[in-house]
């Protein structure tokens, strides 16, 4: 049996209180969900019980005792690992690399056993053996994974290390359903062997599936803890944000949007799309509708962005206001006036040293002057921070210290400085919390009714059938259901998802 | 299909650097082979290997800091003071053992010059490009002071055997080269070889994982610096004398040799033998200039149009592949 606890933590970030008073308890034989808004200091709790940040004030007590963590391996020595929210694998290494990364099975006492690593990689990937693509075996480099895999490699990583508290942050952020069924059972027997098991996700269904406690923070402040049996959905929202819940559109209304939509001109008219992914893939778009791509993960959702956008080459007819959109680089599909804001943001979307007000302007500087006209940039760059409701120090501070929300924010504020007439959305609100979701869902409304087209792709399913006025589904590389109007529910969608197939997702 | 593609080819040719600079390597041979009809005599060869023997090791040196993410602008520095020290130390008539002490005493100055850039690089957290490249300075103005004047002396007749050593008629070189890459293998198959590529590749990665990066780090230049050490052993077992500038321009080859041999600067990928072929090109294109009978005032022009020309490739080859790709 094991207890541990963090009591009345707190961490400043140059200035910036991230944790104000976090406490958190973790039991062997509990999941206990960690909830909270992005920038409620989630991540930076993790990182003190892990040991990568030291604390401010405040105590760890493991089974009673005060222990503090100079650094990560002190964290793993008494059995603390997790997954954490930025992928911490070496993208230059195999998967079983990074899996025993500094917990190699060694023979003769000093040399690496390969074999011996590749054997219990195997074995831990079988795990989740028909969730995963064949081609992750123990040898793959991390770089040529899909991001869902790169994912379930952390989680391998982190439980291979037979931890006694094991702390998922967002892992489950890039799964799709089954991987995440799987997960679950997974961390069931986990669950069952007397681990501890601290759980932090975006998801409210998944939250209300897996845990047995739910600790809530707000602020840095940790405001409430429940047993799961006795709260509701709506009231731990409510304890997260200090204002009602979103407010989806309602659905009576979208009967009647259909068949206005349907007198507008269309836009946009993909005509047998393919690349090695993607199989003759046809559908129109019409001047400002927001037209959702659904599925699972992984099913070439991106792709038909990215082949509209250019950044991948494609075959196929692709017209956008009557003229062929041969889309061989990005330049030119922006200079037609289409945007891409990538899911990635870590990686695709900011420059994350760089200001604010220069990750804001980046693509848009051409309008200034050869001479550039620095005054009148501050002036629109705070413009758009103010519209987007960025919550920051100002425009000179660099996007590392925004929380995820609001780094989302400048990722989709800087295409629309250029004010595209098309809009290609690929899963922005992916671990972006509740709050910042209605605020983005506003943002696409005023967006749809000043005349701007958008594609959006989600991996939520529920803010698909919320938000969009038709989905297309996706599976495997083409599309296998186009749902609008009466027909566009969640059951629908997820049945498109998984081919009709029957198979049992929940 | 798309991801199995790429890793297989990373597969094929990732973990496989050193294709490029093996294919390079047999072409600078053959064209130098034309030039030098008798470049393969045990006593031509021997006489190259000895000179590039120096250069192999401090690349060696700069491959593993390279690989761990950081680049050592001293070690050439490190290898002029270490032989300015052990020249004026050395006696004509030194015995085994004084000799011995002596080669001790020059790798504890390595070991120290190495401590220092990693203690500045690793806890500091210096930038390594600045770090090193500042205390190059203090290293060679030790070395100046030590030796003002190109001269000094060596146990005369341990550098003759060392010179004239050719067991079973292969030369000393070669088996310097094979124990080198005897040891990278060991040490790449130890923990401490996984951590390096780790910290390289990702160091953020790598420090929530749990890898002690900063002991890692100043360890990685302190072999660098020991291995250093062993260039100037072997410079002026071969030389007989020493010169505190000599091991400045040898810095810049020894990057040169590792970027050459499929180590990029970014760290985490790459090894030590395709540095050693990036020496042995490196050489042998010298080779090929002074016997081309290139006017001498021009011979550094062609010397570095052939060495960009060398780095070039790779780059070039890999734009064509991506056109290919992009049509079918």
């Amino acid at each position: 049996m094991i207890t541990f606890s963090s009591q009345d933590v707190v961490k400043h970030y140059a200035g910036v209180v991230a944790l104000a008073r976090g406490n958190l308890e973790a039991r062997s034989n509990e999941v206990v969900a960690l909830i909270g808004a992005n920038g409620s200091g989630k991540s930076t709790l993790c990182k003190i019980i892990t040991g990568v940040v030291a604390p401010d004030e405040g105590q760890l007590l493991l089974n009673d005792q005060s222990v503090s963590f100079a650094a990560p391996h002190e964290a793993l020595r008494v059995g603390i690992s997790a997954v954490y929210q930025e992928l911490s694998l070496v993208p230059t290494m195999s998967v079983s690399e990074n899996i025993f990364l500094n917990h190699e099975p060694l023979s003769y006492n000093i040399v690496v056993n390969r074999r011996a690593i590749r054997q219990k990689t195997q074995s831990l990937i079988d795990l989740f053996a028909g969730t995963v693509r064949p081609s992750l075996t123990p040898d793959t480099l991390i770089s040529s994974l899909p991001p869902d895999e790169q994912q379930i490699v952390e989680i391998i990583k982190a439980i291979s290390q037979d931890p006694k508290i094991m702390i998922l942050d967002e892992a489950t952020s890039s799964l799709d359903n089954r991987q995440v069924t799987r997960l679950f059972e997974l961390i069931k027997q986990w669950k069952s062997q007397e681990k501890a098991i601290i759980f932090i996700s975006h998801r409210m269904g998944e939250i209300f599936r897996i845990a047995d406690r739910v600790t809530v923070l707000r602020n840095g402040r940790t405001v409430d803890d429940h047993k799961t049996d006795d709260v509701t959905e709506k009231q731990l929202v409510n304890l997260m944000v200090e204002r009602d819940a979103i407010e989806f559109q309602p659905a009576s209304s979208l009967d009647s949007r259909i068949s206005e939509l349907g007198q507008k001109p269309v836009v946009l008219r993909v005509v047998d799309l393919q690349t090695d992914i993607l199989k003759k893939v046809s559908f129109e778009l019409h001047q400002g509708e927001l037209l959702g791509i659904g599925g699972l993960q992984g099913q070439g959702q991106t792709h038909v962005l990215k082949a509209l956008f250019g950044a991948i080459p494609s075959d196929g007819n692709i017209t956008y206001n009557e003229q062929a959109l041969i889309s061989k680089h990005p330049t030119h599909a922006m200079r037609m006036g289409v945007a891409f804001v990538p899911g990635d943001r870590a990686r695709e979307g900011l420059l994350f040293r760089t200001s604010i007000f220069e990750n804001l302007l980046l693509p848009s500087w051409s309008r200034y002057g050869a001479f550039l006209k620095i005054g009148l940039a501050r002036k629109d760059a705070n413009k758009s921070a103010e519209s987007l409701r960025v919550v920051m120090d100002g425009i000179d501070m660099p996007v590392s210290s925004l929380s995820g929300g609001n780094a989302q924010k400048i990722v989709i504020g800087k295409w629309l400085q250029r004010k595209p007439s098309l809009l290609l959305l690929n899963d922005p609100t992916k671990g972006v919390d509740v709050g910042a979701k209605g605020e983005f869902y506003e943002l696409l409304s005023v967006l749809q009714k000043s005349g701007t087209s958008i594609i959006f792709y989600s991996s939520d399913d529920e803010e698909l059938i919320g938000l969009c006025d038709r989905v297309l589904v996706m599976y495997d590389g083409r599309i296998r259901r186009e749902l609008a109007g009466t027909d566009l529910s969640l059951v629908n969608l997820i049945a498109a998802s998984l081919d009709t197939s029957g198979e049992d997702w929940a | 299909m798309m991801h199995s593609l790429q890793a297989r080819y990373h597969r094929v040719v990732g973990n496989k650097t050193f294709v490029f600079p093996l294919v390079l390597f047999l072409l600078v041979v053959v064209v130098n082979l034309y030039l030098q009809n008798n470049m393969l005599a045990p006593r031509v060869l021997n006489a190259n290997l000895r000179s590039f023997t120096p250069l192999i090791f401090l690349a060696v040196g700069q491959t593993l800091v390279i690989i761990g993410g950081s680049i050592d602008l001293s070690l050439g520095t490190i290898m002029s003071l270490v032989a300015a020290v052990m020249v004026t130390r050395f006696t004509d008539d030194a015995s085994t053992s004084q000799f011995l002490l002596i080669v001790l005493l020059g790798i504890g100055v390595g070991l120290i010059a190495g401590a220092l850039n990693g203690l500045l690089v690793a806890y500091i957290r210096l930038p390594s490009f600045i770090t090193t490249y500042a205390i190059s300075y203090i290293y060679a103005g030790i070395a100046l002071w030590i030796l003002p004047r190109p001269g000094g002396t060596v146990p005369i007749l341990i550098a003759r055997a060392y010179r004239a050593l050719i067991p079973y008629g292969i030369p000393i070189g070669v088996f310097l080269v094979l124990i080198l890459l005897l040891l990278w293998s060991f040490l790449r198959s130890t923990r401490f070889g996984t951590f390096l590529y780790a910290i390289g590749g990702y160091i953020r990665a790598a420090y929530t994982s749990g890898v002690p990066v900063e002991r890692h780090r100043l360890v990685t230049h302190m072999i660098a610096g020991a291995i250093a050490a062993f260039a100037a052993l072997f410079f002026v077992l071969n030389t007989g004398s020493s010169d505190a500038r000599i091991g400045q321009q040898l810095t810049l080859d020894s990057i040169v040799a590792t970027v050459i041999g499929g180590t990029p600067l970014s760290g985490g990928i790459g090894g030590v033998a395709g540095s050693i072929l990036g020496v042995l090109i490196l050489g042998f294109i010298r080779n090929i200039v002074s016997f081309a009978n290139v006017n001498s005032w021009f011979q550094p022009v062609v010397d570095a149009s052939i060495i960009l020309v060398a780095l070039a490739t790779p780059g070039f080859v890999n734009l064509i592949r991506q056109q290919f790709v992009k049509k079918y």
